[in-house]
């Protein structure tokens, strides 16, 4: 089944301008809090208006803003499951789950599966106060899958429980999406889950989709500056473009295979911004008697921050470069002794270079 | 605090409660030596109006809750500034003096009345008239209700009845399944603040229905002609005190009601 989501919404003063869609697959819709992600799934839902464009939920037109169609959310078929409130206070689970369908011979059976892939047996008398945080998501899972369901929509389902917890219902949830083949858009601000979770990712922000690709193209090629620093980029730094090559701080660094193509706009000269992440800078010793390896520069350690399985450095360049935040993991961290000396060569590979539009 | 300043502090709050149950228990205890409050109390014009008062109350406070349910449902998820404004008028009636809503209920109602000159030549005559005397006590009575089931809705979380719509259910099924019982103890205790409101109801009802014994003439009516006639304090005791003993009743019912184990607990 497929969702098409094409449309421009406002609340207040608010707009919002999405351009979505999702096979059978999990979209996590990722961002900061304010830039439209849970608008975007009301709207999908039908419990806000759409000002302009379709919606398409597994080949039915949902909302045609220019014909005047926009379906009630009673006839949608979506599965609709939020944080806060998850489940209704004053009916049981059997209730929560059954309610509306408490005839339909179908609902009954696949409540029964439902049960069993998502481990809620024998807790069908209990009320929601007497459930633990993972039940109630996991009830509301159930509710909203045991009616005929095309898209399964989910607002920060898993922001509320613990660590542990949350790391469980990933992975349920990852093996869910494979068994259901629903489309499945999941809102998050967390960058972690994003990642663990999306097979594309739809970055927004202030009401816009800033880049909606496939996971990894996300994470490695972001399309803008702020892309970048949404998907925690730490090192975004302004460069120039050199003989094929980009100058940043007086240091000209090698570009990856293919780059050039993607540069091809942009003239000899031009500005543009160039970013890594912190865990793809390499850190190595310093050999004195040989020249300097392409991509690399000599910088001091000036920061170093613990967080136990890995470490940020902060290193200030000796010359030419970049000031740079490099993560260790804290086995290399010991391996090459960075505690023991200031003076590294830092190693910006070519691959791990993000190429932006100036910002 | 206590240890601190001791208890003499504990004497003027032990005064001022004393000011409220003192008059309380005067009214049984003259009810025990006074010979004609029995004897009152025994009497047909005591319960005609008695039961006025409930019917009237009762009959008000039913329309209270069947109109001003949807009115505080729909004020309280609008999010327009007229329905803010609405909102915030709502307790308009509840600060007018009784008397004044009187006045006002004439001018509309009344034979002379906006509404009430046009529903003469109809025929249908409201002032002065059992009828007139519900809608007194709705006007007086009737925003208890609306603002107690209003900040019911307005407490009880709209995202309920959106994760309702995407189940499938209609508005009606949402509201009756969902959404009324998430508020239901908010609309008893305003029932229960309307309808003891609606029993006590005096000034309106004196100038917009007048205090014609077996239409229009309710307790508070009954207590307050008893008092101005021969049979002075004791008709009036006698009424007074079943109407302390019904205000007994409601408190109690209040507290049930408000003390009921909620959705979330």
């Amino acid at each position: 089944m497929t969702l098409r989501a094409a449309f421009e919404a406002r609340v207040g003063d608010f707009a919002l301008a999405v351009d979505i869609s999702a096979d059978d697959e999990l979209v996590v819709l990722y961002g900061p809090s304010g830039s439209g992600k849970t608008v975007t799934l009301r709207a999908i839902a039908g419990l806000l208006p759409v000002a302009s464009g379709r919606i398409e939920i597994g080949g039915r037109v949902v909302v045609d803003a220019g014909a005047g169609v926009q379906l009630p959310p009673q006839r949608r078929r979506v599965g609709y499951v939020v944080q806060e409130p998850a489940l209704f206070p004053h009916l049981n689970v059997r209730r929560n789950v059954l309610v509306g369908v408490e005839r339909s011979a179908a609902a009954h059976t696949r409540y029964q599966q439902l049960r069993a892939i998502l481990h809620i047996e024998g807790l069908d008398e209990r009320r929601p106060h007497q459930l633990s945080g993972g039940q109630q998501q996991r009830v509301a899972l159930a509710r909203a899958l045991v009616r005929p369901t095309e898209a399964l929509l989910l607002d920060e389902p898993f922001s509320a429980l613990d660590e542990a917890l949350r790391e469980e219902l990933r992975a349920e949830l990852l093996r869910l999406r494979r068994e259901l083949g629903l489309p499945i858009l999941f809102v998050t601000h967390d960058l972690r889950e994003a990642h663990l979770l999306g097979d594309r990712i739809a970055v927004l922000d202030e009401g816009r989709v800033l880049q909606f690709d496939r996971r990894d193209e996300v994470f490695r090629h972001p399309r803008s500056r702020r892309v970048a620093e949404l998907t925690g980029v730490r090192n975004i730094v302004a460069g120039r473009l050199e003989a094929g090559r980009v100058v940043v701080r007086g240091l000209a660094l090698t570009l990856p295979a293919g780059a050039p193509a993607a540069l091809q706009p942009l003239g000899e000269g031009s500005a543009l911004d160039v970013g890594i992440r912190a865990e793809r800078c390499i850190l190595r010793r310093l050999d004195p008697d040989a020249p300097l390896p392409p991509n690399c520069f000599v910088a001091l350690v000036v920061e170093d921050l613990a967080f136990g399985n890995a470490h940020l450095l902060r290193l200030a360049p000796e010359g030419a470069g970049p000031a740079v935040l490099v993560e260790v993991a804290s086995r290399p961290y010991e391996v090459l002794g960075v505690a023991s000396q200031p003076r590294w060569v830092v190693e910006l590979p070519p691959g791990d270079l993000q190429l932006m539009p100036a910002g | 605090m206590s240890a601190a300043l001791g208890r003499g502090w504990l004497l003027a709050p032990a005064l001022f409660a004393l000011f409220f149950l003192l008059p309380i228990a005067g009214l049984g205890l003259r009810a025990l030596t006074d010979g004609d409050v029995a004897s009152e109390l025994r009497s047909s014009d005591t319960w005609r109006a008695l039961r006025l008062s409930l019917a009237t109350a009762s009959l008000a406070t039913a329309l209270a809750v069947l109109l001003g349910t949807p009115l505080a449902y729909a004020l309280a998820r609008s999010t327009g500034r007229g329905a803010r404004l609405a909102a915030g008028l709502i307790d308009l009636p509840i600060v007018l003096p009784p008397a004044a809503a009187g006045i006002a209920l004439l001018t509309v109602f009344g034979r002379r009345g906006y509404l009430g000159e046009p529903l003469e030549e109809l025929g249908v005559s409201l002032s002065f008239t059992t009828a007139a005397v519900v809608l007194a006590q709705l006007f007086v009575a009737g925003p208890y209700f609306v603002r107690a089931a209003y900040a019911g809705f307005r407490a009880a979380d709209p995202r309920f009845e959106g994760v309702a719509y995407t189940l499938g259910l209609s508005r009606w099924r949402t509201f009756r399944s969902v959404t009324l019982p998430l508020v239901w103890p908010a609309l008893a205790a305003g029932a229960v603040l309307c309808w003891a409101r609606a029993l006590g109801e005096l000034g309106a009802t004196l100038l917009f229905a007048g205090s014609l014994p077996g239409s229009t003439q309710t307790a508070p009516l009954a207590i307050l002609g008893a008092f101005e006639s021969s049979a002075g304090l004791a008709g009036a005791v006698s009424i007074s005190l079943v109407l302390v003993a019904l205000a007994l009743v409601v408190m109690l019912a209040l507290h049930r009601v408000t003390a009921a184990p909620g959705p979330y607990r």
